[in-house]
């Protein structure tokens, strides 16, 4: 069908390809992070994160509109001179993949602990990027297609979640503002690194149907979406540990499940850690994605079915020579984390602001 | 309106044929008899069962396949007239054909039919004389249902396309005749409403069958592998079915059904995943009823893949997801188990595959003994030898019922097959193996086209107003618009105003009080 890998996605599919993405590994350990940083205040800065993500969207929405047909790497291009445009695409191709990278490893870590404690890394590794090499091996419609399927498996997560909100003691978060303001500002960087996938919005911008201003609806609920459902799990872990136990439960969620027995299974985390499985899949999916995209437009002449084996192999060999070793994923996880600030705000923004001095694509635009 | 202007202007009018022959090749008949004979003979390789009887003392010669033609026929069509005196002469008869081609001839033949030369004449006279052979529009044995139509094909391509022109008596229903196999020339027909149909998908089915190069096309499992999209995919991509008033339901919703001459399974182009699931029976009863076996269904599925690979992921991994009080049983009846749970699963399905095997291909009395035997006394006996749990046999059987749950054979076929690999899965990765064996599948689904018809339409991509009819069945006035599936040009298929009548009913009798 080759009519229908240029076909756009719907913004049904655009809003659940952000909501796939932004919900990853992150959610299992979120709430530990932040509350290692701001105790039981952690939710104020994520509050706090989600209104500063909100009004970011906003601006990476002005940069796309003013650039309708082109995705972010031909936007680049244009703003910043063809081969500077080249480079810093190349260098958002590496980011992808070392997000991509530690997305497994966090991912083989949890499994290991939780799940499969004898099974080598690799096997695991290859399992999730091999699948996903096969999701993202054919058109973008297909992925929409399969993400907005999988929103199912939201219910039963927020159904797990909202099943243990029943033995939340609101005491635990009380008193409010006990860590400090400055304490507080830390940690909204915690908040925000969570969000970090909303990148992907501003890459897949033009290859979604609809108007600017129905686009921005689209990103706005979508990232609102996250941000509640992050901040649910939050309240709710929050509530359930008390300050104390918090610090010793790196992931809360799950420790907060295992605790519940029905009269048919036990062990409800389990089930939660395999439907995660799937969030995970879409998340390194999305990000293997937009690196083949990213490579196909630096080498025109490169097929994106290849684009996307270099990249998958490159995830799988990294990530395999990393493994379990926990130091180098401290490591890279900081490396990563300080990059997602530059790619996802430093870079957009400043190719923002650039794009002043070059004329505006709107007009050109407007025909298509 | 070509048709108008060739009449008015005086062309002869010629018959409409099956299939286009222009292509075919001509041997213009000579006046000499026996020199026509020679040929037809000669083409025929001298075969014994075409028989010459020769007419007129050697000036005339009628031919037929013996083994083709009805020898009433031949007295009645042709010599009764004669011997009434109706006619003076066999040209004369009615419902002769006449041709100067030889090839034609050989084709006509071949259909059974008789044909009758004369010398010092080019022209040779046909006749209709085939013997038919049709079993009764009986019930498919497969695909019975409790209410509805007990009417199925047979292998009679003329009596099908009448089984479902009887029940879409419209100008629009569209016949189109193909002729494939170069050998078994085989009569393929399509059969499509046009306007509602897309006439994309009809020219893709045409250019799809118009494609297929072969000696012999047996029966539509030959044309469905030869046209499906994607041959490597586990699933059939095609729906078969003998049911006259599921091909109709299909054609209405602007598919495109195939039928071949000689099989009386006629197959659905574009076909979705969820169209195996609905069986006629659904619509027959209260829809309430219809969710229920709809939900049952789409559970058997999940049983049918998943459940002997779950169990086989608990019990050697995931032990600590059985609740306390289940604890005891359950490991007491593995304990003394020598196998490792994946290896009792796999004896276990290949059990049950042989019985079913065998079954099947046994006449019905013995089959059943079969079943009995094989069921009851190995799955008892297995037991008391300690060679696999009895846990393992209630999964198994379970799962094995579950897959025939399916209305669709080929269907029930993939799941079952489909379960050994999960079964690989679960017992080396646990429930994070079965979680990548249903997201791969999940996957292919959703990749799978048919005739460009997303093949898990209409969950991927979702399309709510089609789920009225997917997973649940609503009353069949609130189906107001044909499945998107197939891209049909026309979408109403319940007009507004279907229930009108209760309103009027309502305010009557509100005036009456």
């Amino acid at each position: 069908m080759s009519g229908q890998t240029n076909q756009k996605i719907s913004r049904r599919q655009f809003f659940f390809v952000i909501i796939q993405t932004q919900i990853g590994v992150g959610i299992l350990a979120l709430p530990f992070d932040l509350h290692d940083k701001v105790k039981q205040d952690g939710w104020i800065s994520l509050l706090i994160a989600g209104v500063v993500i909100q009004l970011l969207l906003f601006l990476l929405w002005w940069l796309a509109k003013r650039f309708p047909s082109k995705d972010y790497f031909q936007i680049q291009e244009y703003v910043l001179s063809r081969w500077l445009g080249k480079v810093t695409s190349f260098l958002y191709v590496l980011y992808f993949c070392s997000v991509g990278i530690l997305i497994v490893l966090i991912y083989g870590r949890l499994i290991s602990i939780w799940v499969l404690p004898n099974t080598p890394f690799w096997v695991l590794a290859f399992m999730m990027v091999f699948i996903c090499l096969y999701m993202v091996c054919c058109s973008l419609l297909v992925i929409a297609r399969l993400y907005t399927m999988f929103a199912a498996l939201l219910i039963i997560m927020v159904i797990f979640i909202f099943y243990s909100a029943k033995d939340s003691k609101f005491m635990y978060i009380f008193p409010i503002g006990e860590a400090g303001l400055t304490n507080i500002i830390a940690g909204i960087d915690m908040g925000i690194l969570s969000f970090l996938g909303f990148i992907v919005a501003l890459v897949l911008y033009s290859k979604t149907e609809g108007t600017a201003k129905e686009k921005l609806v689209t990103i706005q609920v979508a990232q609102a979406f996250v941000f509640t459902f992050y901040l649910a799990i939050v309240l709710v872990t929050f509530t359930f540990f008390s300050t104390q136990e918090m610090a010793l439960v790196p992931e809360p969620v799950l420790y907060m499940l295992k605790s519940y027995e029905f009269p048919i299974v036990a062990r409800i985390d389990l089930f939660f850690i395999s439907t995660w499985i799937v969030f995970v899949a879409t998340s390194l999916s999305t990000y293997l994605l937009m690196s083949a995209l990213g490579l196909t437009n630096i080498f025109q002449s490169l097929p994106t079915k290849w684009a996307t084996i270099g990249v998958a192999v490159i995830i799988f060999i990294t990530a395999s020579y990393m493994g379990y070793d926990i130091s180098k994923l401290n490591n890279f996880n900081t490396y990563v984390k300080k990059g997602g600030y530059i790619f996802s705000i430093g870079l957009p923004l400043m190719v923002l602001i650039f794009s002043f001095f070059r004329k505006s694509s709107a007009k050109e635009g407007t025909s298509s | 309106m070509g048709f108008f202007r060739k009449f008015f202007q005086g062309e002869q009018l010629q018959d409409r044929k099956i299939a286009d022959d222009q292509q075919e090749p001509q041997q213009p008949s000579t006046k000499n008899l026996s020199r026509n004979i020679d040929y037809l003979l000669n083409e025929f390789k001298y075969t014994d069962d075409l028989k010459i009887r020769v007419l007129k003392k050697g000036d005339a010669a009628l031919l037929y396949f013996e083994a083709m033609t009805d020898q009433e026929k031949v007295q009645q069509m042709i010599f009764n007239p004669l011997e009434i005196g109706k006619v003076d002469h066999i040209y004369d008869i009615p419902n002769a054909k006449e041709t100067t081609n030889l090839e034609e001839c050989i084709r006509s033949l071949l259909r059974g039919h008789a044909i009758y030369m004369e010398d010092g004449h080019e022209r040779v006279t046909m006749f209709n004389v085939t013997s038919v052979f049709n079993r009764s529009v009986e019930e498919p044995a497969n695909e019975k249902v409790v209410r509805g139509a007990h009417d199925g094909f047979v292998e009679n391509l003329m009596i099908n396309i009448n089984l479902v022109r009887k029940r879409i008596e419209h100008r629009d229903l569209t016949v189109k005749f193909f002729k494939v196999g170069k050998k078994t020339n085989t009569n393929v027909a399509i059969l499509f409403m046009d306007g509602i149909v897309n006439p994309e998908l009809v020219q893709k089915v045409e250019k799809r069958i118009q494609a297929v190069h072969t000696d012999k096309v047996q029966s539509p499992g030959f044309m469905e592998e030869f046209i499906e999209d994607s041959p490597i995919s586990p699933f059939p991509q095609m729906l078969n079915s003998e049911r006259p008033d599921r091909i109709v339901a299909s054609i209405m919703e602007g598919r495109v059904a195939l039928f071949t001459e000689g099989s009386p399974t006629a197959i659905i182009a574009p076909s979705t995943f969820f169209m195996f699931y609905q069986s006629p029976d659904d619509y027959n009863t209260r829809w309430y009823a219809g969710t229920f076996i709809r939900l049952i269904r789409f559970a058997s599925f999940l049983i049918a893949v998943g459940l002997p690979a779950f169990y086989i992921s608990v019990v050697s991994f995931h032990f600590e997801v059985i609740p306390h009080d289940l604890v005891t049983p359950i490991k007491s009846s593995i304990n003394e188990i020598a196998y490792p749970p994946i290896l009792e699963a796999l004896i276990m399905v290949v059990i049950i595959e042989l019985i079913r095997e065998a079954g099947i291909r046994l006449p019905s009395p013995v089959g059943q003994t079969i079943g009995i035997v094989g069921g009851l006394v190995i799955g008892d006996a297995v037991v008391r030898a300690g060679l696999v749990s009895n846990i393992m046999v209630i999964v198994v059987a379970l799962t094995a019922i579950a897959s025939f749950v399916v209305p669709s054979n080929e269907l029930s076929m993939t799941l079952r097959m489909l379960t050994f690999p999960l079964i690989f899965l679960a017992g080396t990765l646990g429930f994070v193996g079965l979680i990548f064996g249903f997201l791969l599948i999940a996957v292919h689904l959703t990749k799978l086209e048919s005739f460009g018809t997303p093949y898990f339409s209409p969950v991927a991509p979702l399309r709510i107003k089609d789920l009225k009819d997917t997973f649940i069945r609503l009353p069949i006035f609130t189906m107001k618009q044909r499945p998107k599936g197939p891209q049909p040009v026309s979408t109403t298929a319940v007009e507004e105003g279907a229930r009108e009548w209760k309103k009027d009913e309502r305010s009557n009798q509100s005036k009456n009080k």
